[in-house]
Formats: structure tokens, sequence, C-alpha cells
């Protein structure tokens, strides 16, 4: 996946004011991205659904992906003079013109639509063809009444920054208390409240309907079905408008182009710009998943915290539960007030994630099960399920807390972490599958494995002096260079005494090593 | 098939990638011609793969469409096998260099590779 601390974010000027934009992707064909509100092409990033769509969209493009005017880090707007469509159609050719490309197709999305649809009725030769995605011609026909609009956008004004928008353009991720809290940040660096304001009203005043019979070039029209911002009527009309488009209604309520089912989108839109089917995007991949349940208030805290508290303490937990996962390269999500789904590119992220929750809930008085899981997803970013998730549920409904269980796939994934593991017994098998055994994360980290609990009567006079001599030094955790100086001999024959060492004691590593010394050295 | 009075050599290919000339360039290529690219997309397991003249056609018409510098910088023939490097700059600063391999076929290229990298 591209990494957005590797793309440059860019201005092109246009008409005196500077728009910023991206390019991403090594495609021959030029396809510019043009968003709907609110925007800001660094932050939006942060979103895996965004990140997702922008990599389906750049494998087979050079994707620009730009700040309409007045929001996020292009120039601002003269709130009592905003720009028209017009004016936000020749922004496009302005950024096409910088990023050097001569021929684009347009991908224009909720208010953005209108924009590219001027722009390719204005400049038919500079656009190859055109995609709508959540669009509407005309605002106040399509979407609703100035009255309401009026009452839209003072109450974005009002609320602006605390992601109260959300809630408008996706109702369903409105619970989503973290979405909520980073959309929040997203409306702030966006746009000022009172910009915000002014380019909600904005939408009121355009109108492109003159324009569709003039668009020339191959147009599609997607819309989802169930668009809670803007009805699926507004895309049907405007593909009776555009001569010749194609009009594709996916499934789906989420307005933003970049939230929801971003896979059912990006076929369609790869399909029509390519001629090619997508390949099924081999893009399973293989993650870990990690189910947190919150059992209640762990006894310790039962005791001295009144149990009114628990409401209060189950807040601060969901609040502070993703950026803890984010820390660990996860993404988080809770789907229930007491239970998150978090998934991880790598199982012992998940294993050491899993840890620092059961402490910070710990912290909180709060007594969690945790179930991790490892195994192929599908990667769509939003609402994970499917059967790695069922069994991780599973897991994490077997445990009682504050234990970590892990299937024992998902433990062997974590070697070299440091964590040590015991066995928890197996989860009974589905649909004639065999038994799946499971560890749990054991409390302590050992030096050896935890099979090796009763420390083998090793016969340490089977050893010669000089091997005792770098015994002792590899047990006080001294480096073979190290012993070499210290006992002035040379680094391979050190190497040789350390594997002689081992042989003869029947030990797997130097740490075991250390370990049984320490044990022989403890009273 | 397309009739083309320019010969495929080394100045040519110079010639026409330099002045953005995609109908030129098509009229290099075999009817059956293949072009594979590598590159950050498209890893040397799963090149992207152009098959057939029409398709490359449109892939020179749309790098033709970009508004960028290209420059030929080494061109090499030995035989039926050719190779050059090309350094080509957006507008606005960002760089792409590619090196590319070509086999011809009855003084058509028939087989081409591209490695690529872009400033991103």
């Amino acid at each position: 996946m591209q990494d957005m601390r590797k793309v440059i974010s860019r201005y092109a000027t246009s008409g005196g004011a500077r728009i910023a934009y991206q390019t991403v992707g090594n495609g021959s064909l030029d396809v510019v991205l043009v968003p709907g509100f609110p925007s800001n092409i660094e932050i939006l990033w942060e979103d895996p659904g965004f990140g997702h769509l922008v990599k389906r969209l750049a494998a087979f493009c050079r994707l620009i992906l730009l700040d309409p005017r007045g929001m996020g880090l292009s120039d601002g707007i003269d709130s009592r003079n905003p720009p028209d469509a017009r004016g936000r159609a020749a922004d496009i050719l302005a950024v096409m013109d910088a990023a050097g490309s001569g021929r684009a197709a347009l991908i224009g999305a909720s208010d953005g639509a209108a924009a590219a649809m001027l722009a390719a009725a204005m400049w038919p030769s500079r656009c190859r063809a055109l995609v709508l995605h959540g669009g509407y011609a005309c605002f106040l026909a399509s979407v609703m009444d100035a009255k309401a609009l009026q009452a839209f956008a003072s109450a974005t004004e009002g609320a602006w920054g605390t992601g109260a928008t959300l809630a408008r353009l996706a109702p369903r991720r409105a619970a989503d208390r973290a979405l909520v809290g980073w959309w929040g940040r997203l409306e702030r660096l966006s746009a000022s409240p009172t910009a915000a304001a002014a380019l909600v009203g904005m939408w009121g005043a355009l109108d492109v309907r003159d324009s569709l019979p003039s668009i020339a070039v191959p147009a599609l029209v997607l819309h989802r079905t169930g668009d809670a911002h803007v009805p699926v009527e507004s895309s049907r009309a405007l593909a009776r408008g555009i001569p010749g488009a194609r009009l594709v209604e996916l499934p789906g309520e989420e307005h933003p182009i970049w939230m929801g089912d971003v896979d059912a989108a990006a076929d369609a839109i790869e399909q029509f710009l390519t001629g090619e089917k997508p390949v099924a995007h081999g893009d399973r991949m293989l993650a870990a998943l990690l189910v947190l349940r919150v059992l209640g208030m762990s006894s310790g805290a039962g005791r001295t915290v009144p149990g009114r508290h628990l409401g209060e303490r189950m807040e601060l937990f969901r609040d502070a539960l993703p950026p803890v996962v984010a820390r660990h390269g996860g993404h988080a999500r809770w789907t229930r007030p007491d239970q998150a789904h978090a998934r991880f590119p790598a199982a012992a992220r998940a294993a050491s994630c899993a840890v620092a929750l059961r402490e910070t809930a710990a912290s909180l008085g709060l007594w969690v099960a945790q179930g991790i899981h490892v195994g192929e997803i599908d990667p769509s970013p939003e609402d994970l399920s499917g059967p790695v998730l069922d069994v991780a549920d599973r897991i994490a409904a077997r445990g009682s807390g504050p234990e970590i269980l892990l299937s024992r796939l998902a433990s062997e994934l974590v070697s070299g972490s440091g964590l040590q593991f015991v066995d928890r017994g197996a989860l009974a098998g589905i649909d004639c599958r065999a038994p799946l055994p499971l560890v749990a994360i054991a409390s302590e980290r050992h030096l050896e494995p935890r099979s090796r609990t009763a420390p083998r009567a090793a016969n340490l006079d089977a050893l010669t002096p000089r091997e005792r001599e770098v015994l002792a030094l590899v047990a006080d955790g001294l480096s073979n260079p190290h012993i070499a100086v210290d006992l002035g001999l040379s680094e391979h024959t050190v190497k040789r005494h350390v594997a002689n060492i081992l042989l003869k004691l029947d030990l797997p590593s130097r740490a075991a090593v250390a370990g049984l010394a320490a044990r022989r050295d403890a009273p | 098939m397309l009739t083309t009075s320019t010969p495929v050599t080394g100045d040519a290919i110079k010639q026409a990638i330099e002045n953005r000339d995609g109908r030129t360039l098509a009229s290099f290529y075999a009817d059956h011609a293949v072009t594979r690219i590598i590159d950050r997309n498209n890893p040397p397991s799963r090149p992207k793969e152009i098959r057939g003249r029409g398709a490359i056609a449109s892939f020179w018409d749309d790098i033709c469409s970009r508004m960028m510098t290209h420059h030929v910088d080494i061109t090499l023939a030995d035989g039926d096998r050719m190779a050059f490097s090309q350094a080509c700059t957006y507008p606005d600063g960002a760089k792409v260099f590619c090196i590319a391999l070509l086999r011809l076929e009855d003084g058509m290229i028939a087989e081409q590779t591209v490695v690529q990298a872009w400033d991103e």
C-alpha cells in the first residue's frame, strides 16, 4: 500500500488561488478524483477506506487527488462570494495542467460531481471519460429544498468540528465514536466553521442541468441505492440527461465514495475505464484479528468502586481503545457497547496490543476477555466479518478474562516477539473441522519454552573449565565478541564453546543457558 | 496493418517519443506485439501486459497526452534487439525514469519490456 508519508502534496494555480493536489500511481491513464465535502487530502489518507480506494484506483492509473477550493490544503474562499461550479471546474483543469495531464478521466463524487460534469462539458478534449458517484446536477431539485439547506448550513456551522456532519453523510457509522472523533478532525482541518457554512450554502446554487446534454464523453453514473445524503433518483436523472451514460446502482447507504463497499465502486470504475474486468484482486490478505469483550469490573475494583461508575469507566475505555490499537498498527471498531473488533497486519502486533489493552482495562478496573486468530480476510476496511472473525469471536467468548487467548496457529506466528504461551485446550471444531488448539499468553516472559518448566538436572560437570567460564559470561548476557575479548579467545572459538555447551546440556538457546545458570545460582 | 514509412531505429524512437508522437510510436509495433511494464504497482511476477497494437496505441496516446518532457538518452541496437533509456519530467517537477528492452520481428517491435521508477 502506498504510504501517505511518501506522497507529495503540490499546488496548482487557478485564477490566483492555489489548489492542492497529489499524484499516486504509475499507470498510463490519468484519473482525477474530485472529492466531495469535507476534504483534506492529507487527513483523508488516515482513513483505511480512503486508502483502499486510492490503492485500487492507483493500481491501474495515475490518480490525481485534489482538495477543492475552500477545503483542506487549498486556498480558502471568500465566504461572501464563494466560487460557482464553473470556477471549481476551472480548478480541476488547473490541477491537470500542473500535473501535466493533457487528458484525464474525471471522477466527481458528491458535490464534486457538478464540477466534473461541467469540466467534461466545457473541455471535452481534456476529458477522456466521466465517472460520477453520489452526484447531482441540481442540489435544490435533488437533495433538499432551500429552507432545509439553510437549516443544515446553520447547523453545520454551529456543530462544525465535532464530527456532526457524519450523521448526515453516513448515519450508520455515526455510532462509531472513534470515527466521529476523527471526522471532527477532518472537519476542522478541511475548513473553518464560517467557510464550511459558506460551502454548504453554495450547494444551493449548484445547477448544471443545462450542461448535461453537451457532455460528449463516455460517462458512468454510480450511486448507492440507500445513499443517506443524496437520493438515488438524483443519479437516475443524471443518467437520463447525459447522452449515452450508464447507470450502475450499488448497494449501501454511505454517501462518501471512500466509505462502505469501496471495492464495488472501484470494480465498476476500473471496468469502465480500462475495459477490463478487474481480476479478483487476489487481495484477500492475511491478518490477525482481535476480539475484545468487556466482562465487567474486575473484582478488586468492585470492592472499592461503586458499580454506578461502570458506565463512566466504559466510556473512558471506549475512547482509549482505538488509539492503543492504532499505536500497534491495527484498526479497531466498537461493534457493540461492550465489544470491539480489531485487525492487525501481524499476529505479534495483535498479541502485544492485547497485552496493552489488558493493562489499560486493568487501570480502569475493567475485566476484559480477548481472543486472537489469524487467517485470510477480505481487505474491505469496514465491518470485519467472515470465518476468521467468527473463530476469534468464539476464542474471546471462551476466555473469562483477563487471559488473552490465541489460536495455536496465531501463537506460532508470534515467535521472536518474546511472548510465551501456555496450552489452554481446544475449541470444538465446527463444520467437520478439527478442534482448534488454543493457548494463552503466559503472564511472565520466560527465558525458555514453558514446556521446560521442570529444570532438567543438567550436569555442569560435563563441561570443561573453559566451557564453564564461557557459560558464566553467556549467563551474564555477554555476546560472543565480548566473551572473546574477555577470555582472550577468537570469536570462532567462543562460538564453538557455546555450541558445545548447548550440546552437552541439551539446551535450545543461549537464553536457555542463561536461564539454567540463573536457576542454579538461585539460593 | 498500418504501413509505416519510418523504419524502427533508435533515432526514430527517440524522435517520436521526444515529440510525443503517439501515432508514429504505435506504427512501430507489430500487430501481435506485447508490452510489459514493471514498476512498483506491477511487480516482476505480475507485470502489466498490454497486448496488440490497438491497446499499445491507446497506451502511447495516453502517455503522449501528458504535458511532459521526454528525453531518450541512450539507444542501443544489436541485431533484432534494442534498448533505450528515457527520462521524463512533469511540469510540477516529478520525474520518471525508464529503461525499455525491445525485440524486433521483421523490423517491427514484437516485444517490449519497460522497467520504470517514479517520483511520488
